[in-house]
């Protein structure tokens, strides 16, 4: 940035008076004059739909939003937000807004899980709520319970959210959306780096010479990213260059200089030709001293399925289902896939048994020549014929493009940043694509310097703050810490006050694997939050059934009946992003807060407040008593210890987690929120069924506690006052300052600190692995890897389920720019709803003519799993190649996860949305 | 009444309707999941649901009437057909070709506003010429079609001068209540 924002303001104040002269337009003062006539009044708070993170305005007035404006002075987006940001305005104000509790109840108004929906008090709903859970948690025990959490949560709810669960009831069945949106970069940081989270930040997109974007649509899914790349673009036409590396035509081919169009999966294969061409024909790229001294290479076993269920013969599945649920279990090797991996001595047609599907993340150390060895195959001739994504793209110009675009990654002059976000994420080998990327960008020592890196964007407002960062994933603590590990567990009890051995080590349910459990009867109680889990999960018609027909009680929180709601047994009201305090943190590691702007509609409340209620239910002694988790693992009876600490048994929940000595030290009102409602700490003027607030100002208590997690170990996070002075602060913040490039020590103190030149990769997980050679693991010696990544080998693989000629289409799934998600909050934005009121189909027109259908036209869309319908568009701003239709899932009446495929990256557990086989029909 | 005291009626108005939906679900006994939400079918049957359809507005440019903005500032809404117009490339945005203030005054069209001829990362007046930010025209103004909402908005956009309704004031409001770090 050139100039400070400070400068800037006073230079457009300056250019408003000085063009003010003479003319009829308001001058700033005058605009200022009208403000306190017209009674508004502006707030910063952020965007509450995707990962970038913008800050905006927003005006209220009489307890209501009037207007929204982007925020000038924040750093993200300098005053600029796309279309859904300004419309942040409106996302609170549908008339279908849920205002109060409703239950399926019969006659009598008993709960009744067959009956219809009846508005219940919140008394009434935690009553049933509560009777529910305990009746199935003394049945089950910690395991039979759990949480759809949310990358939407703010900081503060997915704290409360995380203790309740893991802290209160013992059980780490608590897993994200995210799950479905960004485990598989988790996965590649941990990996490669032993820390979560981008090294880099959108400061990158200034100094970048080649911007590479891989399975990112970020015209239309970053908007406010793309116009900087845009900007980046035109200012120097000649010297930057753009690439979009897809399976469709969308809208950045519009400004890209290289569209590269591949056949799904096949990005695991251009990766390794990359490192080919740059390891045997450019080794003069390879920065040598870069790789000594940070890298090591690795690599991993390649029988590892597909995430499906084990058990293939499952009895729920369908006949149609049981052919590609098979893979699970072994697969025949394609001559593609036997190409690829020859190093290893796979032979085409022979079957794999996938082995090591339980332990797909093993990986050990191999040396430079193995790593170039099973690079070997990779060829260019190998690779453009693989890869190669539009059937009527000549061979040749298509090698042309894979050429130009190691030129563009190669060129020492160039620095060069790559971009991804679903398309590599939602990939059944998506952990491994995550790894390849920083192969190709630690090979050519690109990383963690500005405008060089492998950047992984993030799809949600908050999955890097509350979901990674927070830890409500399944397997996770605060600050990248585990469950599995003693060590976390202890230092995870200590700072939540919790008796020694109160913390679950077993691993619980992944999202997927939720729905699983539900089906199967092995969870039986469930609480949605913050997110759409029938509506997003894929293969949904076994999960639509197994809440309506299965033993149990489905709790659903949200602010508008979506698909989920529908399903649910108890729908609670909840509060929205304006009206609550919270904060989320963004892509490029930047946490930002905002205050509650108006009171809640309804009786809704908000999640926190729903959660800390919830835990009122339940006293010390029905959750710290012991409770068998498996045949190895019982939890101990940490009573007699809680006494010790000073609880009674009869302490509720409320008062151990949320209302202890601590919380209540922080009080309410407190300077910081001077003028502001909190809804929460001091009730408000629904006192709705007589709540008059906590009386303590609980967000900054659960803030600060939380913080302490990561203060010293490279997750540091400044005081909550700070961040309601500034525009958001990237962690680690220390001593006050932000980090801009991570494990860079010209920039991050934790890189400095480490001594170790100028990089060290400091994440400490995963940093003491074996040796080993292409197959396999040699000896018990474990090397030890202090600040050093890895480089993995990984090799193509095909998805379990591919076209053929029962379903001859592949199937890729999406977003469009004017919804968000399932759609509850901008289909209620009328612009937003008439610009696009439908999920269509987008088709090639070659493929309309085969199939004998017509642009507009309904059609059916079918799989093995089941069909919607939805319409032909043939001319729309997704062009994909023929074999291949793109259809968002945004719309509840085009239900697209009723065909897709639950198959995972069997490493991050993340559902591969992108791919897989259907056929079409005239409907 | 004066145009203040209506806008206050208005906004009265909304509160009140906001707090009529609080009972909406009261007075009917009970909901039943498919009276619930925007799909009105079952779920369970795809045979008895279908998407709405959208007709894009068919008025070309230049013959369209401006849509009035959703609240002061909000990005106006492109009134007009722009089949033939997309994409938007590197070389080639057509939508520039009329809405440029040079060219609005003989096209008629909506002027781009003096907010997209600034650098606002800078602060720097680009005399004229276009923000490289603002490129992507589709990233805040989109095109409608006739459908009619799914769900009513109960939300009311504030114009503090009647002219906002139509025309873009942000460059010289930008900074209003905008707090220095």
């Amino acid at each position: 940035m050139l100039f400070s924002r400070r400068q800037f303001l006073k230079i457009t104040a300056a250019v408003s008076a000085a063009t003010a002269l003479g003319i009829s337009v308001p001058d700033e003062l005058m605009a200022v004059a009208k403000q306190t006539q017209a009674g508004w009044r502006w707030d910063k708070s952020v965007c509450r739909f995707c990962g970038t993170g913008c800050g905006i305005m927003i005006a209220t007035k009489n307890d209501m939003i009037v207007a929204v404006k982007g925020d000038p002075l924040a750093p993200v987006n300098m005053g600029l937000n796309c279309i859904k940001g300004y419309f942040n305005a409106k996302i609170m104000y549908g008339s279908d807004r849920l205002s109060e509790p409703l239950m399926r109840v019969n006659g009598k108004g008993e709960f009744d899980k067959k009956g219809k929906f009846k508005a219940v008090t919140w008394e009434r709903a935690f009553d049933e709520m509560t009777g529910q859970f305990k009746k199935y948690y003394a049945e089950l025990g910690p395991k039979g319970i759990s949480i759809f959490g949310s990358g939407q949560y703010t900081i503060m709810e997915g704290i409360a959210a995380v203790k309740l669960i893991k802290a209160g009831f013992r059980s780490n069945n608590i897993d994200p959306n995210a799950r479905h949106c960004m485990a598989s970069a988790v996965v590649g940081f941990i990996q490669t780096f032993g820390i979560d989270e981008p090294a880099g930040n959108y400061d990158d997109m200034h100094h970048a010479d080649s911007i590479v974007l891989w399975g990112a649509n970020m015209a239309e899914m970053h908007p406010v990213l793309w116009s900087k790349i845009t900007d980046r673009k035109l200012s120097k036409p000649d010297r930057i260059k753009i690439v979009n590396l897809s399976t469709f035509n969308n809208r950045c081919s519009n400004i890209a200089d290289l569209e590269i169009i591949f056949k799904p999966n096949t990005d695991l294969a251009i990766l390794n030709y990359i490192a080919r061409e740059i390891v045997y024909n450019r080794p003069e790229a390879i920065d040598w001293e870069f790789v000594n001294n940070n890298c090591v290479f690795a690599t991993g076993p390649v029988d590892i399925g597909y995430g499906m269920r084990d058990d293939i013969n499952h009895g729920k599945f369908s006949s149609s289902e049981l052919d590609t649920v098979a893979m699970q279990a072994s697969k025949i090797i394609s001559r593609d896939e036997a190409h690829a991996m020859s190093s290893l001595g796979i032979k085409a047609g022979s079957r794999m048994q996938m082995k090591n599907a339980k332990k797909p993340g093993k990986h050990w150390a191999i040396s430079f020549d193995d790593f170039k060895k099973g690079l070997e195959p990779y060829t260019l001739d190998f690779v453009a014929k693989l890869a190669k994504g539009d059937p009527d793209e000549p061979l040749d110009e298509f090698r042309k493009k894979l050429t130009k675009l190691v030129d563009y990654y190669a060129a020492k002059d160039r620095k060069a940043v790559s971009f991804w976000t679903m398309g590599f994420n939602q990939h059944v080998r998506g952990s491994w694509v995550n790894e390849q990327m920083y192969m190709v960008h630690l090979l050519l020592g690109k990383q963690s310097q500005p405008g060089n890196g492998a950047f992984s964007l993030t799809g949600q407002p908050s999955a890097c703050g509350t979901a990674r960062e927070v830890g409500t994933f399944a397997h996770r603590l605060p600050a990248d810490m585990v469950v599995a590990n003693p060590g976390h567990r202890k230092k995870s009890e200590k700072l939540w006050k919790l008796p020694e051995g109160t913390l679950n080590p077993v691993v619980g349910s992944h999202y997927t694997k939720i729905m699983r459990d539900l089906e199967d009867g092995k969870i039986k109680w469930t609480w949605v939050q913050v997110n759409n889990p029938w509506q997003n999960t894929a293969n949904m018609n076994h999960w639509i059934k197994a809440a309506r027909e299965m033993d149990n009680f489905i709790v659903v929180s949200e602010a508008y009946p979506g698909i989920s709601a529908k399903v649910a047994d108890l729908i609670l009201p909840s509060a929205m992003i304006f009206e609550k305090w919270g904060a989320y943190g963004n892509a490029e590691r930047r946490t930002q807060h905002w205050k509650q702007q108006v009171t809640p509609i309804g009786k809704s409340m908000s999640d926190t407040w729903q959660i800390v209620e919830f835990a009122k239910r339940f006293t010390l002694a029905e959750v710290w008593k012991a409770h068998k988790i498996n045949d190895k693992v019982t939890l101990p009876d940490v009573l007699a210890k809680a006494r010790e600490m000073g609880y009674k048994e009869t302490d509720t929940l409320y008062d151990v987690l949320y209302a202890n000595k601590e919380a209540k030290s922080y009080k309410w009102p407190d300077p910081v929120g001077k003028g502001f409602f909190n809804s929460e700490a001091g009730g408000d003027k629904r006192d709705v069924e007589g709540f008059k607030g906590y009386g303590f100002f609980i967000q900054k208590y659960l803030w600060e506690e939380y913080r302490r997690f990561g203060q010293g170990n490279g997750h540091d996070l400044a005081d909550f006052d700070t961040y309601h002075k500034v525009r958001g602060l990237k962690w680690p913040v220390i001593n006050g300052k932000e980090t801009r490039w991570r494990f860079n020590a010209e920039y991050d103190p934790y890189a400095k600190a480490a001594n170790h030149g100028k990089f060290a990769f400091y994440g400490k997980a995963l940093k003491s692995i074996p040796k080993g050679d292409l197959f396999g693991p040699k000896g018990e010696e474990k090397l030890n890897l202090p600040n050093k990544a890895k480089i993995f080998l990984r090799h193509y693989a095909e998805p379990p389920e591919m076209p053929g000629s029962e379903y001859p289409l592949w199937l890729c799934t999406g977003r469009v720019l004017e919804h968000w998600h399932s759609g509850t909050m901008t289909m209620r934005v009328p612009e937003l709803y008439r610009a696009v009121p439908e999920a269509v189909c987008f088709m090639n027109p070659g493929d309309a003519t085969t199939y004998n259908v017509k642009n507009g036209q309904l059609i059916w869309i079918e799989s093995r799993r089941g069909r919607v319908k939805s319409r032909v568009e043939t001319r729309g701003r997704n062009k994909p190649p023929s074999g291949l239709i793109f259809v968002p899932w945004f719309d509840e009446r085009v239900l697209i996860n009723k065909v897709t495929l639950d198959a995972t990256c069997p490493m991050s557990k993340q559902t591969d949305f992108k791919k897989c086989a259907v056929k079409i029909y005239k409907a | 009444m004066s145009f203040y005291e209506k806008k206050c009626l208005i906004v009265v108005l909304a509160l009140i309707s906001i707090f009529a939906i609080s009972s909406v679900y009261a007075e009917t006994d009970e909901i039943s999941e498919e009276e619930l939400g925007i799909r009105k079918e079952t779920l369970y049957d795809e045979n008895k649901t279908t998407p709405v359809y959208g007709e894009p507005l068919k008025e070309e440019a230049g013959d369209s009437t401006r849509i009035e903005r959703a609240f002061e500032n909000s990005p106006p809404l492109i009134p007009h057909d722009i089949t033939g117009m997309l994409p938007i490339a590197q070389t080639d945005n057509i939508c520039m070709g009329c809405h440029m203030p040079e060219e609005s005054a003989s096209s008629g069209a909506t002027p781009i506003p003096r907010s997209h001829l600034f650098d606002l990362s800078t602060g720097k007046d680009l005399k004229g010429k276009l923000d490289g930010n603002r490129f992507n025209c589709l990233q805040c103004h989109v095109i409608q079609t006739t459908v009619s909402p799914a769900v009513e908005n109960l939300f009311k956009g504030e114009f503090r001068d009647e002219d906002d309704r139509y025309r873009s004031n942000l460059i010289d409001i930008l900074n209003e209540g905008v707090e220095e770090d």
